[in-house]
This record gives C-alpha cells, structure tokens and sequence, in this order.
C-alpha cells in the first residue's frame, strides 16, 4: 500500500467518524426534543383532564346540566305526572280556581306563584295528605289564588296564571297547576314560554285545547290576578305560599306554616280547629 | 409568529378580556343593566339568572380574577415554567367559558354578547397560550432593548422543560 493511499484512507475514516459523531449528536438532539415535547403534552394533558373533571363538577353541582322543559306528551315523564295529578285529583269536584265541594264547611286560600319553589315544596309535600285527608271528604274547599314572587317578568307571570284561570273556565284549573308544579322548572331561568304553557295544556285531561287558547284571552282573568294581589296586599302577603283560612262565607284568617312547607300538620291542626267551633 | 409578537398578542387579548369582566363586574354589583344590541336584552336575563354566580361568587368576578392572574403570569418576565402556567390558566378559563355558554344555549335559550366575545377570547389565548409552550423557544422581553431577543424559530427546543425527566 502506498502512502497516498494511507494518507487518504485516514483521511476518509476521520471523516466517517466526524460524520457518525455528528449524526449521533443530531439523534441525541432530536430524542431531547421529542422527549420535551413527549412532556409538555403529558404536562397539558394533566391539565385537560383536572379541567374537564372540574366543569363536570360544577355542572352536577349547578343542576347536572338538565334544562327543565315540560315532558313531551306521550312521553313516560309526561305519563308520570298525568297519572299522579289524575290520582290526586280524580273525582273531585273542581268550579273555577276552586278545588272541593262548594258545601265544604272550611275554606283555605292558597296564594301562589307557579315558579315559586317553596310552593312546589308545599303542593307535592303538604297538599296531598291534605287533599286525602280534608277535600276528599268534603271537608274543605281549597282556592288557588295569585301572587306574583319568584316570576321574574309580570308578563310571564300573566302569562302562566291567566293559562291557569283559563282551564278553570273549563273546571279543570286545579289539573293545570298540579301540572305545573309537577313540572316546575330552575327559578330565573325564563324557562316559562308559550310551548311550555302549550305542554302544561296538553296533560290536563279532558282540557279542550280551542276553547281554553280563546279563553286565555278574557279580560277577566288578568282582572282576576290584579284582585288576587290587592287580595294579598291587604293581608299582608309578600312571599308564596301564604294562606287564609275559616269557616267558607265567614272572616277568614291567615295560616302561617310552623314545620317547613312540606308538613301538612299546620293545615290540619287548623281545619280541625274550625270544624270543631 | 415571533415568541415576542405572541406574547404581546396574549397581553392585549388579557387586557381586552380584563375590560370586559371588569364591566360585567361593574354590572353586577351596580344592578344595572348591561349594554346589548340584541332585542329583549338577554344579556340582563343571562347577568340575572341563578347562573350569574357560582357558589355565591359572581361568575364576572371569577373571570375578572382569571384574567388578571393571566395577564400577571404574561407580564412576568418569562420562562419556561411561566408559559406552562399560562396555558394551564387558559385551559381553565376555557372550561368555564364553556360551561357558562353550554348553560347560555342549552338551559337558559339566551345569548349573552358580552360571554360570548369573553368565551371567543379565552378560546384565541388557549390556543396561543399552548402553541406558545408546546413550541418551546428562548424566552422573549417586551422591551425593545429587552435582554434576550425574541424571535426563535417555531420548533426550537428549550432545553430543561418543566418537570423534564430527560
């Protein structure tokens, strides 16, 4: 072998060498990067998961992102509360806003708002046992009467309880207002529109729809709620459910629950009251 | 983008952001009624509905509080860790904007302009805050004469990343 040859070999294996170190370095630098990145991605997608976990946890905690609607009828919700309104209200005489025999010795006057939810509290707690216990037997006689609190909008407060002293134009007002606080919605979140009025409508049984959209237009009716709060004003009411109750054509008195709105006891201690003077 | 130009564009987004929580703020405790182009003003129904407040803190409040926290984590002379804390800041802002839009459009059926512009501005500086980090890159001042120029190409590695193993 020559010693160009040498020379030239040495120079090429140098070379192969310099070229392997510098490939080796160019692996090692481009392994840290991907190995950053690798960790950063890791680092967000920790985050990610902590965030998701979050707004699920606020979402369950604000209402577990149900939005209230009233129950498609037909459906098994909607078939829900038809058959619970209907086995509370079933053959009992209704005239009006009135649940009861007209001959009941006793009348309570229940003033309340639809989207109030201590009146929802009262109705699907207290009511029932008092309906079983005092209407069914013909003991008392119950008015449903207006008073606007937890509506935020007067007109959506006409709305709803004009819709309400519309079927009771039909005797069926009391069907109307189970209904409604059956299906009662989250306070303040406007979800009290026409088609939630129209699916309130459509459950109560036996309601003809034409007559009781025609009636929704008497003058009555919206005169009827400006009595129901000068009624309230002059007892005193700011805040649903409040109550009078007395002898049915005598002084009525007002009825303050002791227990929470959901004990029926402050009802029947004072029907008992009345039916033994 | 220059890391730079990023970040300046963050901090004008946080300080956009940080007006509009401020007035949402103001709104709510002045119990006034919001500003709004659309008819029926659903912005008031949006500020005065049960979702205006999150355990009794006002929901504008917390956003306040949230950009305010970004925009610190952005004037803070920069680094590695801080560019994390950015994107992590983001990323939680934009849960909550999502949130409060899903009960916008799915519980309360309003549209508040002044959630949505916040919402779209969250969602730009979670984007950036991300590809900010991801991309890694020399840290960049904002003044002119600033210490460490900006301007590192996309895909430049730093060489200690956060909680790094390598």
């Amino acid at each position: 072998m020559s010693p160009v040859g040498s020379d030239e070999e040495d120079l090429t294996r140098k070379q192969r060498r310099e070229q392997a170190r510098a490939d080796r370095k160019a692996m090692e630098e481009a392994a840290a990067a991907g190995a950053a990145r690798r960790t950063r991605l890791t680092q967000l997608g920790l985050v990610v998961a902590v965030v998701v976990v979050a707004v699920v946890v606020i979402l369950i905690a604000t209402g577990g992102g149900k939005s209230k609607t009233p129950p498609v009828v037909g459906s098994s919700g909607a078939t829900s509360t038809q058959k619970k309104v209907a086995a509370l209200l079933g053959g009992i005489p209704q005239s009006g806003n009135t649940l009861g025999s007209p001959t009941a010795p006793v009348t309570l006057q229940y003033f309340g708002d639809l989207e109030c939810p201590i009146c929802q509290k009262f109705t699907l707690g207290a009511l029932p046992t008092v309906i079983q216990k005092w209407v069914r037997t013909g003991k008392l006689r119950i008015e449903y009467r207006s008073l606007e609190t937890a509506t935020r909008e007067p007109e959506t407060f006409k709305l709803q309880q004009v819709a309400a002293y519309a079927a009771g134009k039909q005797n069926k007002a009391w069907y109307f207002i189970e209904t409604f606080y059956h299906e009662q919605g989250e306070e303040d979140t406007g979800y009290v529109t026409e088609k939630y009025i129209q699916g309130i409508a459509s459950q109560v049984p036996g309601l003809d729809l034409a007559t009781w959209s025609a009636d929704r237009g008497d003058a009555q009716l919206a005169n009827q709620i400006v009595t129901d709060a000068q009624a309230a004003n002059n007892n005193g009411f700011t805040g649903t459910p409040s109550f009078l109750i007395g002898r049915s054509g005598g002084a009525m008195s007002k009825l303050e629950y002791t227990n929470g709105p959901e004990d029926p006891t402050f009802v029947n201690e004072a029907v008992e009251k009345l039916l033994k003077a | 983008m220059s890391a730079r130009t990023l970040r300046i564009t963050l901090i004008v987004l946080a300080v956009i952001g940080t007006g509009l929580a401020s007035y949402l703020t103001y709104i709510h405790y002045a119990g006034i009624e919001p500003l709004c182009s659309i008819k029926g003003n659903p912005c008031s129904q949006v500020q005065k509905s049960v979702y205006s407040e999150l355990a009794g803190v006002p929901v504008a409040l917390i956003g306040l509080i949230g950009y305010v926290v970004i925009l610190g984590s952005l004037l803070t002379p920069e680094e590695e860790r801080l560019r994390f804390v950015t994107a992590a800041l983001t990323l939680g802002g934009f849960g909550f904007s999502a949130y409060l839009t899903y009960r916008e459009l799915f519980t309360l059926h309003k549209i508040c302009e002044w959630c949505v512009s916040s919402a779209v501005i969250m969602t730009i500086m979670m984007c950036l805050s991300i590809w900010r980090y991801l991309r890694g890159g020399a840290p960049s001042a904002l003044g002119a004469g600033g210490a460490v120029a900006g301007g590192q190409s996309a895909g430049a590695e730093s060489p200690a990343p956060l909680g790094s193993a390598s």
